[in-house]
């Protein structure tokens, strides 16, 4: 079999980020291959790369032996590579047919006009060829997401794709629509189509995927046969497990529950339901930690808890008050600190300076503000003591958040957050891109604020973080918490069948077809 | 590097320009434009007809305008000829002093809600619902007061009733934003179509002036209006409104800049989420963000009313949608304002200057006008869509967009 892509070490360098570090890839013609990952391991910017969106900063790009310098999509498109994003881009009011052929229309009277009959004729021939059940003449606003799909992917093929890139493919269908989208995998590679997938759902790559590669923080970190593994090994590969230093944890004794969260269902953006019915409590001087790979809900439950989202059902208790239906500032007003999963999107404001982001949610508190004015000489001299205990660099107060690395930028709103003398710390993916010695800093400060009777509520992919500070351990597998464990009594392939979703109790652990459609599809099967 | 990349860094320079920059790059901008405008004036002038003695020449070549007239009467015709002598306040300068004061609260209404990340084209709706309330709120008032106590009351109660009125005119689109998620650019739109309709009927029908043919309001009696200072009463232009103006505009500044409103506010409108997180209740911060921006525009109708024609009637000049423009020119920055409804002062009334002086079309200098506004405004477009643009594809974002979206 020939090789239809080869990427060879490609790094792409972002300021401040490195999105690809030195990528190895390699496609079979007339495979199947997923790009397994979990969000931020750089598996959209990668195919991004391929897809010409993207110059890689160092590295080749090989499609059929031939070296290529992709300027943009369209030098892609004429390499025969072809990219189906996750949002669809179809124009609603026009047919099927129209948005297969719009922008290569075949013409008639000289170029004048589109010549309507050959389009719709091209459009049925490869419908036909690929099997796929779609009505020409339909509006795109009256079919189904997985037509919409199907035309996404004829545009490609319309196109001259050989080469077909999907982003996410099944977020958006139902379980049967994954399943014929994963029977249109077979027959495009059967007539010699070379397709990439990103995912980051263990069952789907297995089941749809010839080979399976795993990307962590960058890094391909393993490239394996879908026949040759099991979810176990992927879930370990795509969390990983840097060694690192033995976390100290003296004993503490936990004192009154902080937080308790009682039978909470909540929703992600799509109306999908993404937390079903979870709770757990968390005490005074105890880190509660939630395992899971990303995507399972741990969002979604921060985000409700913190006062972002609204729950469907269920209730939030903190510190002996109903909060379920208080405002986030009211949560943040109570003593609830939170350390967002995405400190550029909600942690800091990327176009404010350090003394403008130190006042980030104690806007309104008295000691900042006083009858509407702020005072903008304590703030200084607060953010000046973030900058630091916490080792901020530069330490200049007036440096624009964006000009940070991603790891001062961290510490800086770890920094934030932990001097709010908060109750509750809730620590989402706390170190995530954040280099060696500030993970362990911040692990320190986590620590430090337990051992002082704060209750932590730590959520992370990377189960030695998680495993190493919590005193309890509650595992996630599609918006269940399927069990808590004391992490000191737990083997880590013990966490990973968990974060696989199967419970060692369970007596049938076979990847079964049903347990792979309900792997597939996320929440929505519930 | 293709011509992308090279699009691209000069947007990233553009994007990182420094205040002195910024303002180099205007005054360049500015230069630009006057050279394309004498270009277009001298071939239109070769283009039509006159008598050979009132043509101008340049180089043996005849022209029937003169750019340097032209553009004289354009900027020191507007200023009321400074460096001729005999300068007087009244004349020219007290018309581009009226312009700037109106443009400075029409600006600022504009400003403040872009600020807050809306785009409020309503300005102009909020200002004719608050010039009519100010005016029906002065005359209902005025038979109570007299004389110096009149104005001292009757004035600042006519701003304020327009404040009021155009803040809950301003309101209404921020609800339907806020709580209905109503697109603010449609309902402004059609809110100014309202305020516009509703007010002709008002004052064509319940409010109208018997002793007038004219759709209009009964004028407010002397007492009631603004008085004069320095200028001549004929100029309907009061140094204390334009006071008045350039208070509001260090006060917006300060509410921005100094106040947990402003910090709100300025969060909100930069990144949303980030906002979201930081407590900042996003409908709350979006209504009074609107009220305030309305506010500031029924100012500038109150003082339509009360400084310039003494009394509402239907047909309110476009200072509204002209607030845009000026907001734009001034980077939504409160104190730019002030500088940018002075050069549209200027051009707006160095237009009448022009036609005093010359036979050039009315059309021309409307052309010229707008080469003006586009160069100087061009830049601080560019570095607005250039924020959007060059940032989250070279920066953080990226890391955002990697699955990140099955999320959203």
């Amino acid at each position: 079999m020939a090789t239809a892509v080869h990427l060879d070490g490609i790094t792409k360098r972002f300021p401040g980020v490195i999105a690809n570090d030195d990528v190895d890839l390699s496609v079979e013609r007339g495979t199947v291959h997923a790009l397994l990952g979990e969000n931020g391991a750089g598996k959209t910017t990668l195919m991004n790369v391929l897809y010409g969106l993207y110059r890689p900063t160092e590295g080749r790009v090989v499609i059929d032996d031939e070296e290529r310098r992709f300027e943009s999509p369209r030098d892609a498109i004429d390499a025969g590579v072809g990219m189906i994003h996750q949002h669809f881009m179809l124009v609603d009011p026009m047919t099927v047919t129209e948005n297969i052929t719009l922008g290569n229309e075949p013409t008639k009277w000289g170029n004048l006009a589109v010549d309507r009959d050959a389009a719709r004729e091209a459009v049925v021939e490869l419908s036909d060829k690929y099997g796929f059940d779609v009505d020409p003449d339909a509006r795109v606003e009256d079919i189904s997401v997985g037509e919409q799909q199907r035309v996404e992917i004829l545009k490609a093929l319309y196109r001259g794709a050989e080469i077909l890139i999907l982003d996410e493919p099944t977020a958006v269908l139902t379980p049967q629509e994954v399943e014929e989208l994963f029977e249109v995998f077979e027959e495009l590679t059967e007539q010699g189509k070379t397709i990439i997938f990103i995912s980051h759902k263990l069952g789907e790559a297995m089941r749809a995927a010839d080979e399976i590669t795993v990307l962590r923080d960058g890094r391909n970190v393993g490239t394996v046969e879908a026949d040759d593994t099991t979810r176990e090994d992927l879930a370990n590969l795509m969390v990983g497990r840097e060694v690192l230093l033995d976390i100290e944890k003296p004993p503490t004794e936990t004192g009154e529950t902080i937080l308790s969260v009682s039978d909470i269902s909540v929703d992600d953006d799509r109306g999908v339901r993404a937390v079903d019915d979870v709770s757990f409590d968390v005490s005074a001087g105890e880190v509660f930690g939630i395992a899971g790979v990303d995507g399972n809900g741990q969002s979604e439950l921060i985000e409700a808890l913190t006062g972002l989202r609204k729950p469907k059902r269920g209730g939030i208790t903190f510190r002996g008050e109903d909060v379920t239906k208080r405002s986030r500032q009211h949560r943040i007003d109570s003593g609830m600190a939170y350390i967002p999963e995405d400190r550029h999107e909600r942690g800091l404001v990327m176009d404010f300076d350090l003394v403008e982001n130190a006042i980030l949610g104690s806007q309104h508190n008295p000691a900042f503000e006083s009858g509407g004015r702020i005072d903008w000489n304590a703030t200084r001299s607060h953010a000046e003591d973030i900058i630091e205990k916490y080792d901020v660099r530069p330490p200049n107060p007036e440096a624009i958040s964006e000009s940070l690395s991603g790891g001062n930028q961290q510490k800086f709103i770890v920094g934030r957050e932990f001097e709010r003398d908060p109750a509750l710390v809730v620590a989402s993916h706390p170190t995530r891109g954040v280099d060696v010695g500030s993970i362990e800093f911040i692990h320190e400060q986590l620590l430090e604020l337990r051992s002082r009777g704060v209750a932590v509520l730590l959520v992370s992919s990377k189960l030695d973080e998680v495993q190493g500070l919590s005193d309890r351990l509650g595992v996630m597998y599609e918006g269940e918490i399927i069990d808590v464990v004391d992490p000191s009594n737990t083997t880590e392939e013990e966490l990973g069948l968990l974060m696989a979703g199967e419970h060692p109790d369970d007596d049938d652990t076979d990847v079964s077809a049903a347990d792979v459609d309900s792997v597939a599809t996320g929440g929505e099967s519930q | 590097m293709s011509v992308g990349d090279r699009a691209r860094d000069a947007l990233a320079r553009l994007v990182d320009a420094s205040a002195a920059e910024r303002i180099l790059i205007s005054i360049a901008s500015l230069v630009l434009a006057i050279a394309v405008g004498t270009v277009l004036i001298l071939v239109a002038g070769r283009m039509t007809t006159c008598a050979p003695s009132s043509a101008v020449y340049y180089f043996n070549v005849g022209f029937c305008y003169d750019p340097v007239l032209v553009f004289d009467r354009l900027f020191l015709g507007a200023l009321g000829d400074p460096l001729r002598g005999g300068w007087s306040p009244d004349g020219q300068f007290a018309i581009t002093m009226r312009e700037t004061t109106l443009l400075i609260f029409t600006g600022l209404s504009v400003a403040m809600a872009f600020r807050a990340g809306i785009f409020n084209i309503g300005t102009q709706g909020q200002m004719v619902v608050g010039g009519l309330a100010a005016a029906l709120g002065t005359l209902w008032a005025s038979p109570f007061l007299s004389g110096v106590t009149g104005t001292l009351v009757l004035v600042p109660f006519g701003i304020l009733v327009g404040a009021v009125f155009g803040g809950l005119y301003g309101a209404i689109p921020g609800l339907l934003k806020a709580y209905a998620e109503a697109n603010e650019v449609i309902t402004t739109i059609m809110l100014n179509f309202i305020a516009t309709g509703v007010t002709l009927y008002l004052v064509s029908d319940v409010f109208k002036d018997p002793n007038s043919p004219a759709n209009q309001t009964v004028p407010l009696p002397d007492y009631a209006q603004f008085p004069a200072l320095l200028f001549g009463a004929r100029q309907d232009f009061s140094l204390y409104a334009l006071f008045f103006g350039v208070v509001t505009l260090f006060a917006l500044y300060y509410v921005l800049e100094h106040t947990s409103f402003g910090y709100d506010v300025r969060t909100s409108g930069i990144q949303p989420e980030a906002a979201e997180y930081g407590g900042v209740d996003a409908a709350k911060t979006i209504v009074s963000s609107f009220a305030l921006s309305g506010a500031l525009g029924g100012v500038a109708g109150a003082l339509y009313v009360t400084m310039v024609i003494g009394k509402f009637q239907s047909g309110v000049p476009a200072y509204g949608f002209d607030g845009i423009t000026v907001s734009i020119l001034a980077g939504n920055n409160p104190l730019g304002v002030g500088f940018a409804a002075l050069l549209f002062g200027v051009l707006k009334s160095g237009t009448t200057a022009v036609q005093f002086a010359t036979d050039v079309p009315p059309q021309l200098v409307g052309v010229l006008r707008g080469l003006i506004i586009l160069f100087v405004a061009m830049p601080e477009f560019f570095r607005l869509i250039g924020r959007r643009l060059v940032k989250p594809t070279d920066q953080s974002k990226t890391i955002a967009t990697d699955g990140g979206e099955s999320n959203e």
